[in-house]
């Protein structure tokens, strides 16, 4: 398990270079260049290039830049926030984004799990109906309709929660966005929950666990949710990287100013460093992830575990 | 058979190549696969129809699809006509009208009170319905919610039936073989992945044309990998039961037991997920049009028609309630068509 | 449950509370995009102009018609030949640390803008359009930056050499990149110059207090040791940045903003209001045909088709609705005033001959152009910025040439911003939804693109009695003749016309709620959108 261990870090390494790579190549193949505004002429133009050394071939900056990446210089923005360090840019947007999106994931999954293990213990009653509904609403109504709803009704008519995000009061105003924004994990995690938890209860050794005298909240907990957790698991585990690293409409809504917006900005106005850089910690954060959940199904079912040591 | 062993009984009888015979065996697996082949189907279908909700949804489904066909030859707009002087009508339906609905009437609320106006009469225009209104174009927002379902129904079956394959393909390969085979494919998904969606798209919307195709192929670029990632797991749960041992000794094939032994019994799954994947595409879709980048105008679909009523969320409430609907009907009946396919696909629960 | 609802009850509780204790006397003020940069030379966007404005003031200011008038000069002379100033800085002019302001802080700032280091996107301001001395050689890396044609005489007198008398130059130093920056500071701070409080200085009005780069929200504060403190009225500023209209118009209606930008779709809900108007933007939204790539636009007859298919009137009242004035000149309304006060722009019946709705005439020119390239039919794709606005004009555009010029087919390319200005840079479009703002009062600032190998000519018109005509007003006789040089660009303007080398649409006006308890606010289509320094609140 250690060296299984040891031996995924490093390819993760080796991955996150790979897809700086594919960044780097990717940004040039992007049409326009972030100084191609209507007022400037081409001289004006080399001349901003050559200050940002974009004007070197590419494999050069690609060095370059990983050389600086190592002692912590991500490079500076070139326009969304001009020549800015992208380190200053995230340090603070980036805590609001995780910290929306983890209560955003927090409350989708309790809540999922629960509507989703109401819906397959109470099979084809009116709770499984209802629950359904529930969470089909979740996946039907896009996010931004959601947000403006919800701010519309409870910021603007009821006035219970702000409706613009305000440092100085971080946990009132995440409220309405946090809610918005886990409706989707809400719908996944209960529409897969109930689904896995059927096909369980449907097993053989859940009829057997029964057999033997098991009942109530320890052959559900215990036995059930504990096999059908694994695929939920790989379905929560990207979604926790979406939300953490921003939704675009929901912060545009609510005025947040997380790392989502500037993502799509940057994308939008070429700002090379700052798509870079984001995609870059997106990268990172989501096959960490991803290799937490890999080591966690070990955990989880013993079977994989065993299936490892084999190889 | 090794010389070895043939050398060792030769002393007793000497067995020529006559002795051995290979046992025509195919046709007793074929049988037997087909067998329960036919009547699973068959099976399948009678518990599909038994379930009222599967019905319902599958009713749903195909209502929208016709109209979707139909609806927007309906009446005499067309998708792309525009009438400036008859924007933002509201809803008029004939017949309908008398009873106080649909009637033409808009209430709005200004900062200057709530008012309350009929344009069709304001105009002089009595004889011209809009079923849902007209909007900020004056295009009929029914022959564009249909044209458009039918354009987000196009993207979204595709993308989701390409997604299946690729990403179903590849996760149950990556899974079944596992080791180094399983680690390298992982890591090349994780960098497909690892790039955030938005700039994958972005550029491939920039390199081709902007139009239906193109947002098939970047939809399918992406969305591929939950697809496989359901479809590893399941492997990794069902790779080391007793009927792939048994599979296995009996000589069968690598891709025999993915796609004839495993593949059946995690259909359940996986139509769950594809039935995930189209809201998903609808989704990816929408939130392409809400940064710009969806269907170009004035062509529509129900995620452009979204993004467009929802600038008009606060003031014609009435332009985005129905490709929302539209939307949320074509979700639940996705969805109840799903559920009612994965309980009858799977036997173990017949007597649940 | 019980539990939750107390928590609900208390974040409510913790959420008024704040709500009450903003100051009353704060000035709250949306707008729609973030800072870019606070660094003068660097900044080139509306926002960041006028945040910078609001804390930093120049040798003019504008007055509340835009006219420039004496801010940190006192008083300047102008010598005979009209090429070099003398800027007497006030005595009293002090930055927020102490230091007085300093005819070296300005030369420190100007070669910083040509200075091909910085490389400052806006240095053409002092070149090409300031025609300060030697500017150009430096931006081109030809002489080195103290050779620019700015010298310190002494700590309070500032001298500035031009190559050709510039009517309106005094009307480009309200412009940011004429600030000064104090060099000991700027040296000090390094590469955070202007990233937050504690690395900007002040020498105006406000003094920056809560802000962060490309913050949402940032706080400016009244500066009590400004040399005309008395007459500034606010506390402070609070800024809020919000790029969903709903929510703003939400936020201003709970009043939590004192001011606002409203979306063509919100304004059917506020048009009544007394507090609604519309402030014109300055910019002009134009189509620009390629006319030397695209054969069937090389035909005069074609292109008046096309412009007089256009009913402007119905893309400004019924698609933009935001007060947005049709255009039917090729220089757009209210922002340049002539010598006798009035605007360039203000007779919009001048070209009517050529730039008009008129669908009838739009068809027989149509008829006679088709008819000249003997074809029935022409197919043109249109690129558009993938924003809201253009999307909505391209898409009345389409319908109205296509309903009105039988055999024309037009296809939407929407594609984003950058895209479609580099697509026009390398000549790839056939037809183009465009925009150009005017960067100093002056209609040169249009007239200038249309000159041969113009960078912003992208349809590569090319005219030598219009070259000719321009050279004349730019760095010709008629740079010390007001009069002769406006009847001249005039002149200019109707060879633009009448070959239809753009199709005009429309001035840009925002719409806006400005709530009626604060008065004195100065709007400008130029340079400084919004100023602040007048403006009283009343509680």
């Amino acid at each position: 398990m250690k060296k299984y261990t040891l031996k995924r870090v490093l390819t993760f390494i080796f991955t996150l270079l790979a897809i700086l790579l594919i960044l780097f190549i990717l940004m040039q193949l992007m049409p326009g260049s972030p100084f191609n505004d209507e007022k400037l002429n081409d001289d004006m133009r080399a001349a901003l290039y050559a200050k940002y050394g974009l004007d070197k071939p590419i494999i050069i900056q690609f060095f370059h830049y990983v050389k600086n990446m190592l002692q912590g210089d991500f490079g500076v923005s070139y326009k969304i926030s001009k020549n800015t360090p992208i380190s200053q840019l995230i340090q603070t947007r980036l805590p609001i984004s995780i910290g929306i999106g983890g209560m955003a994931v927090a409350l989708g999954a309790i809540v999922g799990l629960l509507l989703g293990l109401l819906a397959a213990l109470k099979h084809n009653t009116i709770w499984d109906t209802l629950a359904t509904i529930i969470s089909v609403i979740g996946v039907s109504v896009p996010s931004y309709v959601f947000a403006l709803a919800l701010s519309y009704n409870f910021g603007f008519k009821l006035q219970w929660f702000p409706m613009l995000f305000s440092q100085k009061d971080v946990m009132g105003s995440s409220v309405l966005p946090s809610i918005s924004l886990s409706m989707f994990t809400m719908a996944s995690i209960a529409r897969f929950t109930r689904s896995e938890m059927l096909e369980v209860l449907g097993s053989d050794y859940m009829l057997l666990a029964e057999s033997k005298g098991l009942s109530g909240s320890a052959l559900i907990f215990r036995h059930a949710l504990r096999n059908a957790l694994i695929p939920i698991v790989t379905v929560l585990a990207p979604l926790i990287v979406d939300l953490m690293t921003g939704s675009l409409v929901v912060e545009k809504i609510f005025a947040i100013p997380g790392v989502g917006s500037l993502l799509v900005n940057a994308i939008q106005s070429n700002d090379y460093n700052v798509v870079i850089s984001l995609s870059f910690i997106y990268s990172a954060m989501y096959i960490a992830i991803m290799l937490v959940v890999d080591l966690l199904y070990g955990v989880i079912d013993p079977r994989i575990r065993l299936a490892k040591k084999g190889d | 058979m090794s010389e070895q062993t043939v050398k060792t009984i030769q002393s007793t009888y000497v067995p020529t190549d006559a002795d051995f015979r290979l046992k025509d065996n195919a046709g007793e697996i074929t049988i037997d696969t087909n067998f329960a082949a036919q009547s699973f189907w068959k099976d399948v279908t009678i518990r599909f129809f038994r379930k009222t909700s599967a019905l319902v949804g599958l009713l749903l489904i195909i209502i929208i699809t016709v109209l979707a066909i139909a609806g927007p030859g309906m009446n005499e707009y067309t998708y792309s006509g525009q009438e400036l002087s008859q924007k933002n009508f509201a809803p008029r339906v004939p017949g309908l009208e008398k009873l106080g609905i649909f009637d033409g009437v808009e209430r709005m609320t200004t900062s200057s009170g709530t008012k309350e106006f009929d344009k069709y009469t304001e105009n002089n225009l009595t004889d011209v319905y809009y079923w849902f209104g007209s909007d900020n174009f004056g295009r009929d927002i029914w022959t564009r919610t249909w044209e458009g379902a039918r354009v987000s129904l196009i993207i979204a079956v595709a993308a989701a039936l390409i997604d299946m394959i690729i990403g179903m393909s590849y996760g149950l390969i990556s899974g079944y073989f596992g080791g180094r085979t399983d680690m390298i494919m992982q890591r090349i998904l994780e960098i497909a992945n690892g790039i955030p969606r938005l700039v994958i798209v972005t550029l491939l919307l920039l390199v081709l044309k902007p139009g239906m195709l193109t947002i098939i192929f970047a939809l399918m670029l992406t969305e591929w990998v939950g697809m496989s990632r359901i479809a590893r797991a399941e492997m990794l749960k069902l790779k080391e039961q007793e009927f792939v041992l048994a599979s296995r000794t009996l000589g069968a094939g690598h891709f025999f037991i993915i796609f004839k032994q495993i593949l059946p019994n995690i259909i359940g799954p996986i139509i769950t997920q594809v039935m995930f994947s189209i809201p998903t595409a609808i989704f990816t879709e929408a939130f392409l049009s809400f940064v710009g980048l969806g269907i170009p105008v004035p062509q529509c679909s129900l995620g452009s028609l979204i993004s467009e009523g929802f600038n008009s969320f606060t003031t014609h409430p009435f332009q985005i309630i129905p490709p929302v609907i539209v939307m949320a009907l074509l979700m639940l009946s996705f969805n109840l068509v799903a559920d009612g396919l994965r309980e009858a696909l799977d036997p173990k629960m017949k007597e649940m | 449950m019980n539990k939750l609802k107390s928590a609900v009850v208390m974040t409510m509780a913790a959420a008024s509370v704040l709500g009450a204790s903003a100051m009353a006397s704060d000035l709250n003020v949306m707008v729609e995009t973030p800072v870019e940069s606070l660094d003068p030379q660097i900044a080139t966007d509306g926002t960041s102009f006028e945040v910078i404005a609001d804390y930093t003031d120049g040798l003019m200011q504008m007055d509340a018609d835009g006219k420039a008038v004496e801010a940190l000069a006192e008083s300047y002379d102008l010598s005979d030949d009209g090429t070099v100033y003398t800027f007497h800085i006030r005595e009293d002019a002090n930055w927020s640390n102490g230091e007085p302001v300093t005819a070296a802080d300005f030369v420190f700032a100007w070669q910083r803008a040509v200075d091909p280091n910085v490389a400052s996107e806006y240095s053409y301001m002092m070149s090409d359009i300031g025609q300060i001395k030697n500017a150009a050689e430096i931006i081109a890396g030809d002489m080195d930056k103290s050779e620019l044609g700015v010298t310190a005489v002494d700590d309070k007198t500032l001298k500035v050499e031009l190559n050709v008398p510039v009517s309106y130059f005094t009307s480009l130093m309200y412009f940011p990149t004429f600030y000064p920056v104090n060099e000991a500071f700027f040296n000090e701070c390094g590469d955070t110059f202007a990233t937050s409080p504690d690395t900007i200085l002040s020498n105006g009005a406000f003094v920056m207090d809560d802000y962060e780069p490309a913050a949402t929200a940032f706080h400016l504060t009244k500066n009590a040791d400004y040399y005309n403190a008395d007459s500034i009225s606010l506390e402070g500023i609070n800024y809020q940045v919000i790029q969903d209209s709903q929510t703003a118009l939400m936020s201003y209606q709970t009043g939590a903003l004192d001011m606002t930008i409203v979306n063509g779709e919100q304004v059917d809900q506020v048009e009544d209001d007394p507090e609604f108007s519309s402030q014109g933007a300055g910019y002009l939204w134009y189509v620009s045909p390629n006319i030397s790539a695209v054969e069937e636009l090389q035909n005069l007859n074609i292109r008046m088709a096309l412009t007089m298919a256009i009913d402007r009137e119905a893309i400004t009242n019924d698609v933009l609705k935001d007060g947005s004035i049709p255009t039917y000149t090729a220089v757009p309304m209210q922002f340049a005033a002539g010598p006798d006060g009035s605007d360039f722009s203000e007779d919009q019946e001048m070209f009517s001959d050529v730039c008009a709705t008129d669908p009838e005439k739009a068809a027989d020119f149509w008829a006679k152009g088709l008819e000249e390239l003997g074809t029935d039919s022409i197919e043109l794709d249109m690129i558009v910025d993938a924003d809201d606005a253009p999307q909505k004009v391209a898409t009345v555009l389409k319908e109205q040439w296509e309903t009105t010029l039988p055999g024309l087919i037009v296809n939407l390319v929407v594609e984003p911003k950058k895209q479609r200005v580099e697509d026009m840079q390398d000549g790839n479009f056939e037809v183009a939804l465009t925009r150009w703002g005017p960067d100093y009062a002056d209609p040169m600032t249009y007239l200038g693109m249309w000159v041969t190998d113009n960078s912003n000519n992208y349809g590569l018109w090319s005219n030598a009695d219009y070259d000719a005509m321009i050279d004349e007003c730019t760095t010709g006789d008629l740079c010390t003749d007001a009069e002769g040089r406006w009847a001249k660009m005039y002149e200019a303007e109707k060879i633009v016309m009448d070959d239809a080398v753009i199709f005009p649409l429309y001035t840009a006006a925002n719409a806006q709620m400005i709530s009626s308890n604060v008065t004195g606010l100065e709007q400008h289509p130029v340079a400084l959108n919004r100023v602040y320094k007048n403006v009283v609140k009343e509680d």
